[in-house]
């Protein structure tokens, strides 16, 4: 009976725990167990925190998940709204404005946000560099302590890019801090379409919990386009023991032979539906 | 007994709702992935080992002896190196068994379970390649 009791409490709880899973669920998914081979990132979770974290120093080749936790955006202000509707996600549907369907760049924090199997920090004079794996990019944060650009895409000020403008500091010892400004207004946050303006700040605080496991916030702030700031999605990587990255490219004319080939005759459009 | 049986549930459950996020990636709702459909004897015209996802080309002769021009997508090579393919598994002119979960259009094209090289290697898809087939 006992035995029982403790079956039903586990039953309950490993329900309740992945319950908001659930409404993501597909019938396929129901009838079926998925076992898909480990990747680099879930065999790397066995091997424990590998002694403690390395004061201020991040630098090295991580690897993370294929996706990260997205974050629940707040109300929109109309702006927002009417930006987000005309956004159609799913590169793999024929008829999306992804920019991922042309292969355009994520742009950031899209970069951070998608596609995150690899990340790597490397120091340069006054600056860190983190790289993505996935379409080889590179964004400097200063660390000279100069303050973000002002008036970015104005007259006078400098233009905006698809990966802004970025500044750093150490929150202690452990946590990186990297703010950002001056996105160009064509990026998204995200695979979802959420629209930004040219005034988002971003906020990155990638903390090093242990040698082995790095944590990442990201939060934007854009009061044109959402009522407050908001957490739009943390991660995990796992250092990677012999510091080897993988070639992850988005190669634009094998993404017109794709849809092509494979999501037109598909049916792909029709199938997953108009957002 | 009872133990047993309502600790499976929620071993499966627990697997079931674990499991969806990574099948949520890239969708398959354009796919009848209720049967995979057979095609043996099929000819590799092109082998894409791309991001997002890799596809092949290849022909298969129907019952009538016309050729149908086919095509197949699995998933990132990332996903499938893990699971033993590489860049050089296909060249055009391969012989091979294709199972396939085909669009719901009735075109021919589809999102691969697997397929079988002359050699008898199984190459499954990353995400649709846990199913058994018959």
């Amino acid at each position: 009976m006992r035995n029982s009791v403790r079956g039903s409490v586990i039953a309950a709880g490993v329900g309740l725990a992945f319950s908001w899973q659930v409404a993501a669920q597909t019938d396929a998914a129901t009838r079926i167990v998925e076992q898909r081979p480990p990747t680099l990132y879930q065999k790397l979770e066995k091997l424990g925190p590998g002694g403690p974290a390395p004061r201020r120093d991040l630098l090295g080749s991580w690897t993370g998940p294929l996706e990260p936790q997205l974050g629940v955006a707040p109300p929109m202000t109309p702006l927002g709204e009417a930006r987000y509707k005309l956004n159609v996600p799913d590169p793999f549907s024929a008829h999306s404005n992804d920019p991922w369907g042309t292969c355009d760049p994520f742009g950031f924090p899209r970069g951070m946000t998608n596609e995150t199997r690899g990340v790597a920090f490397a120091q340069m004079p006054g600056r860190i560099v983190i790289m993505t794996q996935y379409g080889k990019i590179w964004r400097s944060v200063w660390m000279d302590g100069r303050e973000l650009p002002k008036d970015v895409g104005g007259k006078g000020g400098p233009d905006a890019t698809w990966y802004g403008y970025s500044v750093g500091h150490w929150d202690g010892d452990y946590t990186l801090v990297v703010n950002t400004n001056g996105v160009d207004e064509r990026t998204w946050l995200d695979r979802r379409g959420y629209p930004h303006s040219l005034d988002m700040r971003v906020e990155e605080r990638y903390k090093r919990v242990d040698h082995n496991t790095l944590e990442l916030t990201v939060t934007v702030d854009d009061p044109k386009i959402y009522t407050k700031p908001f957490v739009v999605a943390t991660n995990r990587y796992r250092w990677i023991p012999n510091q080897e990255d993988e070639e992850q490219l988005c190669v634009p004319s094998e993404m017109i032979d794709y849809i092509k080939t494979i999501a037109i005759p598909a049916g792909q459009d029709q199938a997953v539906g108009k957002k | 007994m009872q133990r047993r049986r309502v600790m499976s549930v929620a071993l499966v459950v627990g697997c079931m709702i674990l499991s969806v996020p990574l099948f949520a990636h890239h969708g398959n709702v354009a796919y009848d992935t209720s049967k995979a459909v057979v095609l043996k004897g099929a000819t590799v015209t092109k082998f894409v080992w791309a991001n997002p996802h890799t596809f092949i080309m290849f022909d298969v002769k129907d019952e009538a002896g016309n050729v149908q021009h086919w095509s197949g997508e699995a998933g990132s090579p990332s996903s499938l190196r893990l699971l033993g393919w590489t860049q050089s598994s296909l060249h055009p002119g391969d012989l091979i068994t294709v199972y396939i979960y085909a669009s719901k259009t009735g075109n021919p094209v589809g999102r691969l379970n697997r397929i079988v090289l002359a050699d008898g290697t199984e190459l499954k898809d990353s995400a649709l390649g846990y199913r058994e087939v018959e």
